[in-house]
């Protein structure tokens, strides 16, 4: 129910319901310390959400944050357009539990953008209500330009028009903040936040101006100075430095914890709980000395419960899978096809487990107060699923519990399911020591011991018609789940913890409306589950299921127009009725200067010596947008080295929202999967995790990556859509298409590392 | 626990930290500089790179006191270096490095990029133009590591150093 706006005379509230405050604004993430604990704001209340004030400047609120591919940027032209005012005027506070209203994960930027277009356009209603008595003309004769109201021959500021008063105004909202619920696949339910509902009128696509200009992101150049707060940027009166000591092994629990030496660590201190040890200290770099030394003389029991990175996918097979956890399709049209084929074509394909691993090291500052209150310093995408998590672990009320966001590396989705990382060492350590704990993990240990992207293993069939058209497809995927954002810290303490289910989703938008599929996901819990630490955890990272499902359907259509003898553009082509893809199919091979005709190449070979060229192709739907990749590579028969040579990528996003902005994250979601295609794996031994640094998790550099070209179609007939994911799943099956046209040999797995390729070749 | 006398960004101090104290820690928790940021600790990422008398340093494996009487500067730095450079002419602004990363919207996350900018002003410190390959091979092949980039920069970081070389060339 939305109710009549009014205002009535400012008072000083806490939770900044007014449309007036001050002159003076925080910035995107304010310093120091929280005195107390406090609630996330009412969403009910629109003020909550956007003060407009004095100075003419806007505060808008949202529990979403900066993931790195321009979401600060694209609030503020969202809540500008609808507010006929410029994006530069608009502040923004995020992710901070209690100053922001409806919380939810920041995977994608329309989740919070569709909120703050709601409140933005309610709130562009009121104003004209109230320009309307103000200026005394009628509602619909009104013109607003920048933040400015015309009409009946006068003009008014929004400033003007709420000065020292505050707008009542209650706007309908749905959908609920996170809570514990063991029927979840997470354990939590209420990721997704609160959602503004109703429909106030909105502008339309072809009256945008400031939604489709390149908007700078407000974050860069604080960041580019020097003047950005990160989330290890914050320091609390009394604050202990620590660094944690891992087991020697995922299961291994705590013998006895070794002790400091008071000689050169006068300062250091030795905390445990249960499988939990830290060394803290007031100076950073002798928490870190004197948590050597106490890892050196720390004794851990024996355990050896993985089964080694070489036995994975002969793990997976032997797993007792059971029933599909997700399926989608026409099991007996499949069915009915595949029996009836005059050809199938089949394959196994594979991927090894792969991880975020973003620059920087998970970090985390806490301060738990002796009356159980706490405030959580995060670089969380999810800071309201954290906070439930960290009042479980500390067993107190969700309401003692904030948490503030700070600017982090980028997480990748390992933070959406609203745990991982560092805090809930941090919380533990805090409450135990009675002072604020700061807990930065090193490099070595986020690659050993955060959640990874799960390997998996894939049967893909075609059948084949007469014509070599693909009468059906049916494509099982099997993995250990991606639910597992638990805290570390909890769950090596010993303390209260979510229960995550062993559940996988089918994720693919098929592209082939032609032919009949059916899609089955399933699940098993993660490798070492049983383990203190829950084993190598799985958890969502970027275009999850999707990314690896997609890799084996694409990869299972590139053999089917080979054994049809057909070009893998044009056989995309004819099975498809989507005009969308079939033009982006086109233009992307046009910029591409694709040359029709069937893969492998002629003249493809496995063996000699010299560099032979290959291109493939593959596409993807997310979120409504078709998707097309064409790589170009280089093999090396002899040594088995792949190069990309040129990436094109064709993309159809709807209206873009921020084409520079685009171009960059698409760009960078291309360079992010070419290490996925090409090098990228987790290794681990029977006890741990192996790949520790980045000479071991090799990620792409400068130096290896191609130029990528772009193709990007723009309709303004569709609404905006988001495109940070998608980008980053293209790279491996087009890579793999190319290796295939290149060679004769189709690649089945995933990274294309050299000694795999030359395995290939050789076989 | 060793005194040693530091001068970062041009301002001289003097600190007493324990004396194997690697740079990286001391600009950031005595100095308070945020700019410098902890990467993997062992030189094999270099988002921890600042400038030692105008030359690349990878701050996590240097001991502060190894540098005690070089010339150290951070991002924050960067601005007053230039000005010192152009004689005070551009004094006010920021770096021609910055200014490049600020217009081509180079940071994603943005984690690396203090050491991004850094290994920039270096390169182009030493060539003055340089070409793509010359690019790659800075930001790649120049030892002790590859500096890596997790959201996939690195074609912004090229079209990047090229606009900051024809700003600094003027």
């Amino acid at each position: 129910m939305i109710s009549t706006p009014t205002l009535t005379r400012r008072q000083f509230v806490k939770a900044g319901g007014a449309l007036v405050v001050s002159a003076s604004l925080p910035s995107l993430s304010s310093r120091g310390s929280v005195e107390a604990a406090g609630s996330t704001l009412d969403a009910t209340k629109l003020a909550s959400w956007i003060e407009i004030h004095d100075d003419g400047r806007l505060l808008v609120r949202t529990g979403k944050i900066e993931t790195g591919t321009g979401m600060s940027a694209f609030y503020a032209q969202v809540v500008a357009e609808e507010l006929r005012v410029r994006p530069e005027v608009i502040s923004l506070v995020l992710g901070h539990t209690d100053e922001t209203p409806d919380g939810g994960f920041s995977a994608g930027f329309l989740t919070g953008a569709n909120n703050l277009r709601k409140v933005a356009a309610y709130t562009y209603q009121a104003l004209l209500d109230l320009a309307a008595g103000a200026l005394n003309a009628p509602k619909d004769a009104l013109a607003v330009t920048d933040g400015v109201v015309s009409g009946g021959g006068r003009r008014i500021s929004y400033a003007g028009l709420v000065r020292g008063q505050r707008l009542e105004l209650t706007i309908p909202i749905g959908g609920s903040l996170p809570a514990l619920d063991p029927g979840q696949p997470t354990g939590l339910s209420g990721l997704t936040g609160l959602q503004v509902s109703g429909t106030p009128p909105t502008r339309e696509i072809p009256q945008y101006s400031v939604i489709g200009e390149s908007f700078p992101v407000p974050t860069v150049a604080e960041r580019v100075r020097g003047d950005t707060e990160w989330v290890g940027d914050v320091r609390l009166p009394g604050m202990l430095h620590a660094r944690m000591v891992r087991p020697s092994a995922v299961g291994a629990t705590l013998v006895r914890a070794g002790s400091v030496d008071r000689a050169r660590f006068p300062n250091a201190e030795v905390v445990t709980k249960g499988n939990l040890v830290a060394v803290v200290s007031p100076d950073e770099w002798e928490a870190v000395a004197a948590a050597r030394a106490v890892a050196a003389s720390t004794t851990w029991s024996d355990w050896s419960g993985l089964p080694g990175h070489d036995e994975v996918t002969a793990t997976l097979r032997a797993q007792p899978w059971g029933a599909p956890s997700h399926e989608r399709g026409d099991a007996a049209k499949v069915s009915a096809a595949l029996s009836a084929a005059a050809k199938t074509v089949e394959a196994s394909y594979e991927q090894p487990f792969t991880r975020h691993a973003p620059m920087g090291a998970y970090v985390a500052v806490a301060d738990v107060r002796r009356d159980g209150s706490a405030t959580v310093h995060t670089a969380s995408a999810q800071s309201q699923g954290l906070r439930v998590q960290i009042a479980h672990a500390l067993g107190v009320d969700v309401e003692k519990v904030v948490v503030r966001w700070h600017q982090g590396p980028a997480q990748y989705g390992r933070t959406t399911w609203g745990g991982d990382g560092a805090e809930g060492d941090a919380a533990i350590l805090s409450q135990l020591v009675g002072s604020p704990v700061r807990v930065q993990w090193t490099i070595q240990e986020d690659l050993a011991w955060s959640t990874v992207s799960p390997a998996w293993v894939a049967d893909v069939k075609g059948a084949l018609d007469t014509e070599g058209r693909l009468s059906a497809v049916h494509s099982d995927w099997y993995a250990p789940h991606e639910n597992d954002a638990r805290l570390l810290g909890a769950l090596l303490a010993g303390a209260p913890s979510v229960t995550p289910l062993a559940t996988n989703r089918v994720s693919t938008v098929w592209a082939y409306e032609k032919i009949p599929v059916l899609e089955r996901a399933f699940a098993m819990p993660s490798l070492g589950a049983d383990a203190t630490s829950a084993g190598l955890r799985g958890n969502i990272m970027r275009t999850p299921w999707q990314r690896q499902q997609n890799f084996a359907t694409e990869a299972l259509i590139n053999e089917a127009a080979a054994a049809a003898g057909a070009d893998p553009i044009q056989y995309r082509i004819d099975h498809t009725t989507n005009p969308r893809l079939i033009e982006l199919l086109r233009a992307t091979a046009k910029e591409a200067g694709w040359d029709p005709r069937p893969s492998p190449r002629p003249g493809a070979r496995r063996t000699g010596g010299g560099l032979l060229a290959g291109r493939g192709v593959a596409v993807m739907i997310r979120s409504d947008a078709p998707w097309v990749a064409i790589a170009e590579v280089t093999v090396a028969p002899d040594t088995g080295e792949v190069r990309v040579t040129r990436f094109t990528v064709g993309l159809d996003c709807g209206k873009v929202m921020n084409p520079r902005q685009l171009r960059l994250t698409v760009q960078g979601g291309i360079v992010q999967g070419l290490g996925e295609a090409l090098t990228e794996e987790v290794t681990f031994d029977r006890q741990k995790v192996t790949s520790t640094d980045w000479t071991r998790y090799r990620i792409p550099t400068m130096g290896s990556t191609p130029d990528i070209r772009m193709v990007i179609t723009s309709y303004d007939d569709r609404g905006i859509n988001s495109a940070g994911e998608a980008p980053n799943a293209l790279p491996p099956p087009a890579v793999a298409a190319a290796i295939f046209d290149a060679t004769g040999v189709p690649p089945r797995r995933i990274p294309l590392t050299a000694a795999y390729v030359k395995k290939l070749l050789s076989a | 626990m060793a005194e040693m006398t530091l001068t970062v960004n041009g301002a001289t101090r003097t600190v007493d930290v324990a004396p194997d104290t690697p740079l990286v820690y001391v600009l950031r928790n005595q100095f308070m500089l945020g700019g410098v940021r902890l990467g993997c600790g062992m030189s094999q990422c270099g988002a921890c790179a600042v400038l030692v008398d105008g030359r690349e340093v990878r701050s996590c494996v240097t001991l502060a006191s190894r540098v005690a009487g070089s010339k150290i500067h951070t991002i924050e730095g960067l601005p007053a270096l230039w000005a010192e450079a152009r004689e005070g002419t551009a004094a006010g602004g920021l770096h021609p490095v910055q200014q490049a990363w600020i217009d081509e919207q180079v940071p994603q996350c943005g984690y690396c990029q203090s050491g991004m900018m850094i290994a920039a002003v270096d390169l182009l410190a030493r060539v003055p133009s340089p070409s793509v390959a010359q690019i790659r091979e800075a930001f790649t092949d120049a030892p002790p590591s590859p500096h890596l980039c997790r959201c996939g920069t690195y074609p912004a970081i090229i079209d990047a150093v090229q606009r900051a070389a024809r700003a600094m060339a003027l």
